[in-house]
Order: structure tokens, then sequence, then C-alpha cells
């Protein structure tokens, strides 16, 4: 019975996530490989050679770029849930429904009419082209997965920590630096994750508000698919994974229910 | 180290009044419990104390200052909270620590307070463990050493020992008596148990409807109650009328000398404890009476017995008597308490 289940779980994680790869894998290796073909006809190194040399700077820029929108992203949205998830999660008042509602609507409705009807407002309000625009409207995205989040962490979070703290000397700033956050922490982090994640695969909303002047990994990465040079595109697709799957490795450890039920 | 006054604290919580009109006074150096059923209002008042919550009328001053408009942090009053509230991302010395950091205070000094408090708690040793690794009854020594490295000049614990199974309570009790024995720190302990009020403290207040009823040794309290509620609250359970006259009070069930109840020929209310009430199978007593049911509770024994109108009820060690049994009673008439002021119906 526990073997059966393992195989199960083994063949599913192969399928999903092992076999995409692996052929990405073999895509950036290769220097022709045509359609019939179980095996590309050419190896070769041609890819790497034009990510690491011929287009290096190009990628390396869009690299950093994607970098600092998704870190900013990731900051300003944990920025606003703290709080925000502290309300919803401890306190009771009129219009929570409402506010539950309106953090879905950006989730349900689609990218596209997010960014088209943002992208003539901050034409207007000279945010069109800018990095802070590209972070507000990755925002969107990412603010209601993160109140989400830490209102499930707040529900469960237990504020008599908070007056035992005061009691025991500690400032209301020093309660939240040294009792809150750090009770906190893993749900934090979670949020971080996901907020970072989203935007670091945000493509239609850069492209749109950031109107080529932003140009992120992933904008320059369908520009390249858009060439047809498939074991180019392979190859950039490796480099756009890497990270985002070090930042998940990096914070495995707070995923899971334990974190998100935080400490009661 | 410093004294506690509370002048006519009212507090109001969630638009209900919780308590009323309180004045309390705690001596530099003393034990008060405040004792009452839950929902009296204790641990309100005790975060009233410590600044957690803001009073609607009346003053409160520790140490001969007005802590009114005093932050939490700033008042000297630590409080410890019923569930232990111990931070688990830090170890038992960190824990400890935590309110001489917020206080700026490191180095050597601090460690040396911490190794006291370890020492004086029974916790030597286990510095480095973690929370979680911590029994109940170690938590809660941890929870306590937290409050007492501060040397607050008043503590507030808010049932300490409610967590705990009967046993640990009982070693809890002991230890925290001698903690404030040695330390001297002025404790106001809050409990909804009797016998730990009447134990620990020097003086009780008992607190009922978010109103104080009486204030006094734990011998007084017992043994004097103020009115039949108090009484009640203390398990007594026997309430005799009668009638005073010429400083004797006389009911059908015995007579007691009253000198200090004034009043000739009014009614009054006056209770027994059951331990108090004498029982015999003889003719020795005239106060004839059945008994109703028996309940064996390992100590003594608690025997109801009808006698006329009334129902008594009888802790006695004697576990021979079966239910429908005849016997005679007697209340002797210096344990026989009248109530000062008539309650109205008992």
């Amino acid at each position: 019975m526990r073997s059966l289940k393992r195989n199960i779980i083994s063949t599913a994680v192969i399928t999903t996530v092992a076999l995409p790869f692996t052929i990405l894998i073999i895509w950036s290796f290769s220097n022709r490989w045509f359609y019939p073909e179980l095996w590309p006809r050419q190896w070769g190194l041609r890819a790497w050679d034009y990510v690491f040399g011929t287009a290096g700077y190009q990628i390396i820029g869009a690299l950093v770029q994607s970098m600092l929108v998704a870190l900013a992203t990731a900051l300003i949205s944990v920025a606003i849930g703290i709080p925000a998830g502290r309300a919803l999660g401890l306190y009771d008042f009129r219009g929570k429904d409402l506010i539950s509602v309106i953090l879905t609507l950006p989730v349900i409705v689609p990218p596209l009419c997010v960014a088209m009807g943002l992208h003539f407002w901050f034409i207007k309000m000279g945010l069109a082209s800018t990095f802070s625009g590209v972070v507000l409207v990755h925002l969107t995205f990412c603010l209601p997965y993160s109140v989400f989040v830490l209102w499930g962490v707040f529900s469960n979070y237990n504020p008599d920590y908070e007056e035992q703290a005061r009691s025991l000397g500690a400032t209301s700033w020093k309660v939240v630096a040294r009792v809150m956050l750090p009770l906190t922490f893993p749900g934090i982090m979670v949020a971080a994750l996901f907020s970072f994640l989203l935007s670091w695969s945000q493509y239609l909303s850069t492209l749109i508000i950031g109107g080529g002047k932003i140009t992120t990994l992933p904008v320059l990465l369908f520009a390249l698919m858009g060439s047809g040079d498939r074991p180019v595109a392979a190859a950039v697709s490796i480099v756009f994974v890497v990270p985002a799957f070090v930042a998940l490795l990096f914070s495995a450890r707070y995923l899971g229910g334990k974190s998100i039920a935080g400490i009661r | 180290m410093g004294d506690l006054i509370l002048k006519n604290l009212s507090i109001r919580y969630g638009g209900k009044a919780v308590v009323s009109d309180f004045n309390l006074e705690v001596q530099n150096g003393e034990m008060v419990s405040l004792l009452g059923p839950s929902g009296a209002g204790k641990t309100t008042l005790l975060k009233a104390v410590a600044g957690l919550i803001q009073p609607e009328k009346g003053e409160i001053f520790i140490d001969g200052r007005s802590v009114r408009d005093l932050a939490p942090e700033k008042r000297n009053a630590v409080m410890v909270f019923q569930k232990t509230l111990l931070f688990p991302f830090l170890n038992v010395a960190q824990n400890i620590a935590f309110g001489l950091r917020m206080q700026r205070h490191n180095g050597s000094n601090t460690k040396r307070r911490i190794e006291q408090i370890l020492q004086l708690t029974q916790l030597t040793g286990l510095g480095r463990r973690k929370i979680h690794e911590l029994s109940g009854g170690q938590q809660q020594r941890v929870s306590l050493a937290r409050a007492l490295v501060l040397k607050p000049a008043v503590l507030l614990l808010d049932e300490p020992l409610s967590n705990l199974d009967a046993n640990l309570r009982q070693q809890m009790r002991e230890l925290i008596q001698d903690i404030q024995a040695e330390t001297r720190i002025t404790t106001l302990f809050v409990t909804h148990d009797q016998a730990e009020a009447l134990m620990i403290s020097h003086r009780v207040c008992l607190l009922l409807n978010g109103r104080l009823r009486q204030t006094g040794k734990p011998r007084e309290l017992f043994y004097l109650p103020a009115d039949t509620e108090v009484a009640r609250f203390f398990g007594g359970c026997n309430f005799i009328q009668g009638r005073v006259k010429d400083g004797v009070f006389r009911s059908q069930f015995g007579n007691a000398p009253a000198p200090q109840v004034n009043g000739n020929g009014h009614l009054r209310t006056a209770t027994i404890r059951p331990e108090d009430i004498q029982l015999s199978l003889d003719a020795k007593y005239d106060i004839h009476g059945k008994i109703a049911k028996t309940n064996f509770e390992g100590s003594a024994t608690r025997i109801w017995v009808n006698c006329k109108d009334t129902r008594f009820v009888v802790l006695t060690t004697d576990n021979d008597l079966k239910p429908g049994q005849s016997v005679r009673i007697h209340l002797p008439p210096d344990k026989i308490r009248i109530f000062p002021v008539e309650t109205g119906s008992v």
C-alpha cells in the first residue's frame, strides 16, 4: 500500500516536473533538433554561448531588473499585508466580508483587463514605462495573496503575547519588532515568497505598463521565443527558473500548514 | 518593592461595567489574593493595574505615584498571565532576559541576575532549553522567573496555577509562597480557588459581580463572613433564621450570644459551617433529624440531615451513617455566626 502511494507520488513528480525540465535541458544543449526525431541531431553549446556571451549583458540586465521588481513587490506587499492581515484576523468590524470580495477581484479579473485599464491612468499620472509603475501593477496581483496569507496567520495569532511583552517593559514599537514579527515570521516569509514568485512570472502586465522600457526576464524570454530560436529560448528559460527555484528552496522550511497556522 | 492603592476604581469593558467602585490597599511586601468566581472581574482589575486596560473612573497608585497616565511598560508592575505566554523563538534564559533587555540591561550583571532567578525558581541548568522541551510546571516557573527578574514594585499573578494538575499546583503554591516570603515582593494574586487564596495570601479580597464584598485575613473571611453570599462562596450552606433579644440570638435550633448585634426583635440570619455541627446517634442532643443523603468525600463524609423544615449539611469523619437513620444534632453556640446586616431572603 505504502509503496503504491510512493509510486504514484514519484510518477506524478516525474511527469509534471522532471519531464518538461529534461526536455528543456536537452533543447538548451542542442544545436539542431527536428520534430519527429527523438534525439537532437546535433549537440552543442551554442545556446549557452549566446546566453552568457552575445546576449550576456542583456540577460544579466533583465535578471537584475526582474529581481529588483520582484523584491520591491514582495517587500511592499508584505509591508501592506501585515497591518491589513492583522486588522482582518484579529478584529471584527463592519464591511469585513466586502473587503474579502474586493480583495479577490484582481485575482478573478483577467490580468489583461487590469493592465489595459491601468495603463490609461498610469500614462496620465506619468507612471507608465517606469519602475514604480510596473511594481504597482504587480502589486495589484500580489497583494490579495499576501493579505489572504497574513489574514490566516493573524487569525491564529494570540495578541496576549503582546500584552505580556508590554507588561515586561517593551514599548509598543519593540512589541512589533521583538514579539509580533518573530512570532509571525514563517507566515510573513510565505507571503513574501508568494508575492516574489508571482511578480517574477508576470509578463503581460510588465509588457503593457513597462512599455518595453522595463525589460524583465519574462519580457526578454518572450522576445527570444518569438524569434523562433528554440535552444536559446530553452537556455533563457532555465536561467529564468533557477532564481525562483532558489527562492523556493530557501523558504521551503517555512512552507506548509504549520507556518500559516502561527502560534496560539 | 512598593505598595499598591486602588481608589474608587470602576472599569467598563465592551460597554459593560465589570468592576465598580473598588477600593484596596496592598502594603509593601504583602501578598493579597483577589478571590472570586470566573467572570467576577478579577483579571480585568489586574489588567487595569498593569496598564493594559484603562479604567473608567478612579485612581491607581503604585509606590505612592499615580499611574493613570503611565504606559504599561513604565508602571513597574509586571503581570504574569494564566497562559505562560513564553516566547517560542527564545530559549529559557532569553525569555527571562526579555524584560531586562527591554530596559537595555546587558552584560555580566544581567547574567548573574538570571542565574540567581533560575536558582530561586528551581530551574538551575535549564537556561539553554527550548520552551517546548519544558514540562507545564517548568514553563510556569519560567513565566514567573521572567517577571521576578525585573524586581517590580508590584507583581500581578493571574491564576498562574490553574493549568497545572493538583499535585503540581500544591508544589507551585508552596514555591510561590516561599519566593514571596524571601523576596518580600508586593503581590496581587488572582484566583477562583478559595483553598488557594486562603493558603497563599496574607489577606484575601472577595470579589463578587465586580464588587468588593469582604477583605480580611484568610481566617476572618472563612469564619466571619460578612453576609450569606460570602459564606456561600466559602462552602457555607447552613443558614438559620432567628430573632435577637437582649443580646441573644434565638432560633428553633439553638441560641447564641449576640452582644454586638443591635435591634431587639429583628429577624436575623445566622450561619454555621458544616464541619462545626455535631452529630450523634444517642439522646445526647435535643434536635431530631433524619439523614437524607450521605456522600463520601475522602477525608470527611458529607451528610444531609432533615430537621423540621430545614436541611442541614454536616461534614463528619464518621462514615458509618446511612440514609434514613435518625440522628440528633447540636449547633455549638460559639460556632454560630450571626450576620451583622440583614440581607433579606436566604
